[in-house]
């Protein structure tokens, strides 16, 4: 019968073209399929190859592996202090952090050197790279004690660098126990696997920093002054201040000090809108934030992080931090860094470098601008009034003897009845700075109440260590 | 003789050398060994039992199923050996079957006298499937007594593979020539096609209900290539494609299971649960690369649901890679093949459809699941010939192939008495 021979074309042909689906999938794509994060093969290669250890920058271990009887064991020292920044690497529960974006280095499986390529032809046993982060662990203690308990998140940042120097996000979790307890953490209030650095928050006042350089761009005289009387209306919205508190005459300095939200409100849209959006797009609102760890893009509308006009009721709410603007604790914290910089706001980094397992460097980080939001003179200006909360106006609770701290309050309303977001961001010492703090206490009240405490710590702590390294 | 046991010893080196690698990652209970053996007895027995009694028929057919066998039982070993214990007593018990429906089937023209018995009875099997049958995985497909699952379903191929070659035999001539003229096609009339047509209807039906879509397809595909095959006219095939494509739209609107399936076969990565089981079986094969991460090694046998029965070609593709995966779908294109082959030579034609039905069916089904594991077609729960886990599929195939293998040696004898007689001048 010839309608046999035609079948059996018909089914080898099929069988041909299923052949092309593995040559698809094992020839052609099998390198994207790795770099899939639900693909946990990197994870399982584990059985030959021992995960590199993490560090901190004084070669404090944060993360090894130690090979006991039952076989290699991911160790993590200091429990949940570090989580959930460094993550975990399980091969029933994937992995997550920096264990998951550095698991190249960790594993040593970028390593182009003909000798990898032997090794891993062979499937010898062999040892990953260790990785060296910018943190300092003095820093991360004193921050994790201070929010200890609390929700939030505390980001350092050198501002000459873009160094994290600490990255604390509460509630935690203990890595060490993530297959024993993964139930128990999954369920946990408050998404302790979750980096509350790396979430959006609303910013409330904190965000008058960038309200400041539409201000300045506009070409608005910031000694000029004005009445502050409590509430204003603009397009028919109530805008009122804090606690209904007035101000009285104020010039920028001063409203910066004070928090006033008329202030900004009023200058912001005479400030316009098109120097406003710019001044958003300058500070890096509606951009990927290159970094080691994903962070997600700060935005002031919901439908486009910068859209291209404004409704004027959202335009006036964004001006203090309200409406729909939301940000991370990690980008507030480098919008610090960037008035402390003299308006040059850096790379951020947390590599500070990669060893392979003979201790020689195969990747070091350099110091790089990002963006350049504010010139030296502006920075100045924002800086002054920074000071001046410290001296005398909401900031005052951060203060230092003997060290001039330039800060800023910010008590943002998450929406609802809920008690609001505490905000705070510092840089000190103003007149030279070292180090740039961010601090969130979700549903926190004030931010000089609940925050502020926690920045003057780490301010304190890292005065001290540049104290005792002179 | 000699080229009969060198195929056995060649297959079972493949099992015993899979095994030492598995055992060499403590990967292997003892228990095994016994079980091997027993297996290894039994492959060789057969070949002596051939010897002895004498087989004329295709010499390759069985032992590249009892390769696709052997890889498979390492690979259930590898995945669960919880399973591959029942698996090994089922391959055993299917070697049996094989050697009884050669044997012991005196003429398989006699199956074609139950034509209707048949058809009867694979409706019978679904209806009783349908009310009695257990729900698992979303297809009420299963049978249970006690501890004991059965899946009607795979006898039901048999039941409907004979109805439709015995059919198709005796209605023929009229399927292929037509006797109502519709415009520039004459087709059969309602006599002809009607008995057909209800029990095809009826039984995808069922299978609708009982949601086993994957069988379905199966059964469709199977009609639609043998009456194509007896009848050569491609109408047949034409009038399929619309057909096939309502009857999926009808599914897609009807079932939510499988728009799921749909939606996660189009992005498997966006969905964590639905898609999961096919992001990790391409996952597994991406991983295996040309030559495979090695048996034992990969992590398709942790990480995908279901690898012991429905990806567990996945799993080999992944741990012994494209080369291994291009050697396994070569040993089913061979057992195809020869059924093609067993069909051309048979002597008479319902031995020759019934061949050539077998060697669809297998085809089909294999391609079904390995074009659902490599996500070219929507996934769709089908056990691989002779390898996935499970009873009644090894026992149906087995029996199947005891089919083909009892066409082959009785034509082979057929042939080698007429060319006797041709050749002693009896015959012209």
């Amino acid at each position: 019968m010839n309608g046999i021979r035609k079948i059996a074309m018909m089914l080898v042909f099929s069988f041909v073209f299923l052949s092309m689906g593995l040559v698809y999938w094992q020839v052609v794509n099998a390198d994207t399929m790795l770099d899939n994060p639900a693909n946990r093969r990197a994870v399982f290669l584990e059985k030959r190859i021992t995960r590199g250890g993490i560090y901190d920058r004084n070669g404090v271990v944060l993360a090894q592996t130690k090979q006991n009887e039952s076989g290699k064991v991911r160790q993590y020292p200091h429990g949940e202090m570090f989580q959930p920044l460094l993550g975990y690497a399980t091969v029933q529960y994937g992995c997550s952090g920096l264990e998951a974006t550095q698991a190249e280095n960790l594993l040593g499986i970028n390593d182009p050197s003909i000798l990898r390529k032997l090794q891993n032809t062979f499937e010898l046993e062999r040892q990953g790279n260790d990785v060296v982060l910018t943190l300092d662990s003095r820093l991360q203690e004193v921050a994790y004690q201070g929010l200890k308990g609390k929700r939030g998140a505390v980001v350092v940042l050198n501002p000459r660098n873009g160094e994290v120097l600490a990255l604390v996000s509460q509630p935690s979790f203990d890595a060490n126990e993530i297959e024993k307890d993964w139930e128990l953490i999954m369920n946990k209030e408050g998404s302790p696997l979750l980096n509350h650095a790396f979430s959006q928050f609303p910013p409330g006042s904190i965000m008058k920093v960038v309200t400041s350089a539409a201000l300045f761009r506009a070409g608005l005289d910031t000694t000029d002054l004005y009445n502050c009387q409590g509430s204003t209306v603009i397009n028919g919205q109530t805008i009122l201040e804090q606690n209904e508190k007035v101000h009285g005459w104020v010039n920028y300095d001063l409203a910066l000090a004070y928090s006033c939200n008329t202030y900004f409100a009023e200058h912001g849209i005479k400030a316009g809108e098109k120097s406003f959006l710019r001044a958003l797009s300058a500070f890096g609102f509606g951009q990927k934030i290159p970094f080691d760890l994903y962070v997600p893009i700060s935005s002031i509308s919901e439908e486009t992080p910068v859209p291209k006009t404004l409704n004027l009721n959202l335009f006036a709410a964004s001006t203090f931090g309200q409406g729909q603007v939301m940000i991370s604790p990690f980008h507030i914290a480098l919008i610090t860094a960037g008035i402390a910089n003299e308006g040059e706001i850096m790379v951020p980094h947390l590599i500070d470098r990669v060893l392979d397992s003979k201790q020689n460097i195969i990747y070091e980080s350099k110091p790089e601008v990002w963006l350049t939001p504010l010139d030296k003179y502006e920075a100045e200006k924002v800086k002054s009034g920074m000071i001046l909360a410290v001296d005398k106006g909401t900031a005052s609770p951060g203060a230092l003897p003997g060290v001039r701290i330039a800060a800023k309050t910010g008590s943002a309303e998450p929406g609802g009845s809920q008690n609001t977001h505490a905000w705070y961001i510092a840089f000190a010492p103003a007149e030279d700075p070292q180090i740039a703090v961010a601090v969130l206490v979700e549903h926190g009240g004030t931010g000089g109440g609940a925050a502020a405490p926690i920045a003057r710590a780490v301010i304190e702590k890292a005065l001290e260590i540049k104290e005792g390294e002179k | 003789m000699l080229y009969s046991f060198t195929l056995r010893f060649l297959t079972l080196a493949i099992m015993w050398i899979g095994l030492g690698v598995l055992r060499t990652e403590n990967m292997v209970d003892s228990q095994f060994f016994w079980q091997a053996a027993v297996f290894s007895l039994l492959v060789l027995a057969g070949a002596l039992i051939e010897f002895f009694l004498g087989y004329d028929g295709d010499k390759s057919l069985l032992p590249v199923v009892q390769t696709i066998l052997a890889i498979g039982l390492v690979f259930l070993i590898r995945i669960k050996p919880s399973l591959a214990e029942d698996q090994f007593v089922w391959a055993n018990i299917g070697l049996m079957i094989y050697y009884f429906i050669l044997y012991g089937l005196k003429d398989y023209r006699k199956l074609e006298e139950y034509q209707y018995l048949w058809g009867l009875g694979a409706l019978i099997l679904l209806l009783v499937t349908l009310f009695f049958g257990v729900t698992i995985r979303g297809a009420t497909s299963s049978l249970k007594f006690g501890q004991f699952g059965f899946q009607p379903e795979e006898l039901v191929k048999v039941a409907l593979l004979l109805f439709m070659a015995s059919y198709l035999d005796n209605n023929r001539e009229l399927l292929r020539t037509g006797t109502i003229q519709v415009g520039r096609f004459s087709l059969p009339d309602k006599r002809t096609l009607g008995p057909f047509l209800f029990i095809g209807v009826f039984v995808l039906g069922l299978l609708a209900a009982q949601k086993s879509l994957g069988t379905a397809l199966v059964f469709f595909l199977l009609m639609v290539f043998i009456i194509y095959m007896v009848t050569e006219r491609l109408l047949y095939l034409f009038i399929s494609i619309p057909v096939i494509t309502l009857t999926g739209a009808l599914g897609y609107f009807l079932f939510g299971h499988v728009r799921v399936r749909v939606a996660t076969w189009l992005n498997p990565w966006a969905d964590s649960v639905g898609g999961f089981q096919i992001a990790q079986s391409i996952f597994a094969i991406s991983g295996g690369r040309l030559l495979g991460t090695g048996l034992g090694n990969g992590i398709g046998a942790y990480q995908i649901p279901h690898a012991d029965t429905d990806f567990i070609f996945s799993v080999i593709a992944e741990e012994i890679g494209f080369g291994g995966a291009m050697a396994v779908i070569s040993l089913f294109i061979i057992v195809v093949m020869r059924a093609f082959a067993i069909s051309v030579r048979a002597v008479d034609r319902f031995g020759q459809i019934l061949a050539a039905g077998i060697g669809i069916l297998i085809g089909v089904e294999t391609l079904i699941i390995l074009a659902g594991v490599t996500k070219m077609l929507p996934l769709t729960g089908l056990p691989l010939p002779w390898m996935s886990y499970g009873g009644s599929s090894m026992v149906v195939h087995f029996f199947l192939l005891g089919v083909l293998a009892n066409i082959s040696h009785s034509s082979s004898f057929s042939i080698s008495r007429i060319s006797i007689g041709k050749r002693a001048g009896v015959l012209e």
